[in-house]
């Protein structure tokens, strides 16, 4: 690549004494030329762009006055000599602020082409994270310099190869690892947050929760084994409804199996021993008949179908959240010995809830790294519509839980490159012969009226007839899809 | 006092696949004449009749109750009085439909049809012609199949409610037990905030806002009138954005849809305090709202103290959390406890406080002098 050849003389100066010329310099492969080389043939990041720059002025627009004013930071007398580039900043803030933006993302790629792309060049991927973290704070800026942040973060630390997550380490329990570094009181309140500002965690609780009623209307016992509990919230809105339904038999009873996992150390906040007895509690309070087993998991997170306790004359619901935005991470390897090991056991449901991202085919690094950053970029933008005004909410949200996701997935996405053949779980499902379960009306209405309670940019997708997607404007995010084994009546 | 712009009244049709879908293109069609003339549109047009069937036929409903029922901003008794003057002489204005010979609540029915198949009207009125009375029972069928759907719909609404106040009520356990928990962990060190020390900083600060996000009165509200939940929405973004409350009058008509189950209102206050079981576990306030001015009055109070520090329990108080009802040992000294975690910043207090006078002041008696607000 051409812009590689001219910047080989970049690993050779320091930033901390950058000067003017090489701001300069490094404007002379501004964004603009930099897109060029990079978007040959990915011509997919164009409507990305789109999205993110609200006027389309950046494009020919060459010296931007955003790198102008960055400059001003680092070098005074530049100021003093030009002050039409202060006036023109002040003008045209939100010229500048997309302008920036773009021109992040455009660092972001280039540092991810950098690391991965057939030219590699490690120092020179270095030299752009660099100048990234020069221009962006996780703490302040906007939506999308905060992001940036993150992504660069997560770039330096495949660079530098102490990004979790790596082959030595099954699973990859990025999740804990980073959650473990923060109170469990910001965890808390990063938890409440994120539930009062975006439907996305109640989306895909209550979506299952619907089905998983639907499903047993008639049912005097009624068994729930749940993938990854976390801290049973999802069980206190069901228990409601079951206690409150007024066909059928009389409030069931309620069993609740949680999967626990050897040696992966502490959960976010509280144990599955501590959910067991706020479960038992809560259900106690509100007059449902209630159990809590838990089942462990094999010490690399195998499911054993054997090791769950059953009473016949139950009905079987085997519940699977996943990688919500407040979740620990699971492997693809647990999960799938979750979902057929269910198989086996003839449930009457399977409620799946799973992130929506986009198929990443024959993409490669950047293109799922452009992916992640697209779908990252519309949670932040959901957040920030919702509550522009609560940056600090927004940004403790961010820093408990986002940013160790994308740490995650970036680092997932980089071990994986040209292995992994990736699918979504319900197609999987759909592939191993599970039988998709028609999402009822009520439950579509129910996240309607949900989202209604948000901002509203939210959407709600029938994507197929067993299937809720939970969008930010134009990009999915969320699904929530209900299945049945073959041989079941329902 | 009315503007060009589109609204969107949102439909109650049911019979598609996803039936609470916004029929975006509908909406208030008004003429820019000093004094505006309203365009009955079709979609419109079925909310009244949803409206009018609701309240027992045309004979029974009044411009009044119709407008409460349907809830369209912009929508007023002189619109609603002609147009109720002429449906129940028989005529609808937009179509060539005209039945005398039906009684009045098959001719809802049948309008029901009506809208309910885009071709309907032309069968229909051939069938009628012909004196087949299969379309009429096609229609009555499917007059009872809209109406299941509209009761599936507020059932949903009234389960939501519940369930978010039960996710609710489970989180504030967990919150009361961290809330211990750490108090536990630093009784040593003596006071409980500084104990809390910086780690808790943050979510001091801005707990309190992100908390006083109504979304369980948000439900209530939209159970509830339409100016109220105008009214409702200008205070929640007011006190979201300092700046908000200078424009509440574009935003009041430019501001999210109405709710589609709005033009219910003159039932679901009944149907959320009919079913008082959570109540009686101890949810405060906010879960019923018993009528319209008793809504109004709350929100505005608890705001209202916000001048007081001391009062952010009583914002709370409003929420549905576990409190000292139902928790006799404890209750109240854990309540403190999250109270005082929740406690923002003086600095932010002060910015909540601004606000909220500014929206007491004017958003309010804005919403209330508001002639359809």
């Amino acid at each position: 690549m051409a812009m590689v050849m001219d910047l080989d003389h970049f690993p050779n100066f320091s930033y901390a004494t950058a000067s003017t010329d090489d701001g300069c310099n490094w404007n002379y492969w501004s964004p603009v030329v930099d897109w060029e080389e990079l978007s040959a043939g990915q011509e997919d990041f164009h409507h990305l762009i789109d999205s993110m720059v609200v006027q389309d002025v950046v494009l020919n627009q060459s010296p931007s006055p955003s790198i102008y004013q960055d400059y001003n930071n680092s070098s005074p007398d530049y100021n003093n000599s030009s002050p039409e580039y202060n006036m023109m900043t002040d003008d045209e803030t939100n010229g500048s602020d997309d302008c920036k933006g773009l021109r992040l993302i455009h660092l972001l790629m280039a540092a991810a082409e950098a690391l991965t792309g057939p030219n590699k060049s490690r120092e020179l991927a270095r030299v752009i994270l660099v100048r990234l973290k020069e221009l962006v704070s996780p703490n302040d800026g906007t939506n999308m310099e905060r992001l940036a942040a993150y992504f660069t973060d997560a770039l330096q630390g495949l660079l530098d190869g102490t990004a979790c997550g790596g082959k030595n380490v099954p699973g990859g329990g990025c999740g804990h690892q980073y959650k473990e570094e923060h109170h469990q009181t910001e965890v808390l309140a990063a938890f409440q947050l994120l539930q009062d500002m975006s439907p996305y965690v109640k989306f895909g609780h209550f979506t299952a929760n619907q089905a998983i009623l639907e499903a047993v209307t008639h049912d005097r016992r009624v068994h729930i084994v749940d993938y990854d509990i976390m801290e049973g919230i999802q069980w206190a809105s069901l228990m409601q409804a079951l206690v409150s339904r007024k066909d059928g038999p009389p409030t069931p009873h309620l069993r609740i199996t949680a999967l626990s996992r050897g040696g992966s150390g502490r959960r976010s906040f509280g144990t599955i021993q501590e959910t067991g007895r706020r479960l038992t509690a809560f259900a106690a309070s509100i007059g449902q008949p209630f159990s809590f087993h838990q089942c462990r998991l094999d010490s690399d997170e195998t499911f054993r179908p054997s090791s769950l306790k059953l009473v016949r004359g139950e009905a079987l619901i085997f519940n699977c959240m996943l990688h919500l935005p407040h979740f620990s991470y699971r492997a693809p390897e647990s999960i799938a010995s979750f979902l057929s090991g269910s198989k086996t056991l003839n449930p009457r449901l399977i409620t799946l809830v799973e992130e929506e991202m986009r198929s990443p085919s024959d993409e490669g690094f950047v293109g799922r790294f452009m992916d992640s950053l697209h779908h990252y970029s519309a949670v932040y933008d959901s957040l920030e519509a919702g509550f522009p005004m609560q940056g600090r909410a927004r940004a403790l949200v961010e820093r408990v839980f986002l940013g160790p996701r994308i740490a995650g997935s970036l680092a997932r996405i980089y071990r994986a490159c040209g292995e992994e053949e990736w699918c979504s779980w319900g197609q999987w499902l759909s592939a191993v012969g599970f039988r998709p379960v028609n999402t009822s009306f009520a439950n579509h209405c129910q996240a309607k009226l949900l989202l209604g309670l948000y901002n509203d940019g939210y959407r709600v997708e029938e994507l197929s007839s067993n299937k809720l997607v939970l969008g930010w404007k134009s990009r999915r995010l969320l699904s929530a899809s209900i299945w049945t084994s073959k041989d079941s009546d329902l | 006092m009315f503007h060009p712009k589109q609204q969107k009244p949102s439909s109650m049709n049911s019979h598609h696949e996803r039936p609470m879908c916004v029929q975006g293109d509908s909406g208030l069609v008004l003429t820019t004449d000093p004094k505006p003339r309203l365009r009955w549109t079709v979609e419109l047009h079925e909310r009244f009749v949803d409206a009018v069937t609701q309240l027992g036929g045309p004979d029974k409903a009044t411009p009044k109750t119709i407008m409460r029922v349907m809830g369209v901003k912009g929508l007023t008794l002189y619109h609603l009085k002609s147009h109720l003057q002429k449906f129940r002489l028989g005529k609808q204005p937009h179509k060539d439909f005209n039945d005398h010979s039906m009684k009045d609540g098959e001719r809802a029915s049948s309008l029901e049809l009506q809208r309910n198949n885009a071709s309907s009207s032309g069968i229909l009125g051939r069938s009628m012609n012909d004196g087949s009375n299969v379309h009429i029972t096609d229609a009555i069928r499917m007059q009872m199949e809209v109406n299941r759907r509209l009761h599936e719909q507020l059932e949903v609404q009234r389960h939501l409610q519940l369930r978010i106040e039960a996710q609710g009520k489970y989180m504030q356990t967990i919150l009361e037990k961290a809330c211990q928990t750490l108090a536990g962990e630093n009784m040593a060190s003596g006071s409980y905030n500084k104990a809390m020390g910086p780690d808790i900083s943050g979510m001091k600060d801005f707990g309190p806002a992100a908390m006083n996000f109504p979304s369980l009165q948000d439900l209530n509200i939209y159970g509830a009138t339409d100016h109220l939940e105008l009214h409702h929405q200008n205070m929640d973004r007011s006190s979201i954005d300092p700046f908000m409350h200078t424009n509440n009058d574009s935003m009041m008509l430019s501001k999210k849809r109405p709710n589609p189950y709005s033009n219910n209102s003159g039932k679901s206050p009944l149907i959320w305090a009919d079913d008082l079981r959570l109540q009686e576990l101890g949810t405060p306030a906010a879960a019923p709202c018993l009528d319209d001015h008793h809504q109004i009055q709350i929100a505005p109070l608890s705001i209202d103290r916000g001048s007081d520090i001391d009062s952010v329990s009583d914002i709370y108080e409003t929420k549905p959390i576990l409190s000292g009802d139902h928790h006799d040992s404890m209750g109240d000294k854990k309540f403190d406890a999250s109270a005082k975690l929740e406690r923002p910043s003086p600095r932010r207090m002060a910015d909540r406080i601004t606000n909220h006078a500014a929206i007491s002041a004017g958003g309010i008696t804005q919403g209330r002098s508001s002639p359809f607000g």
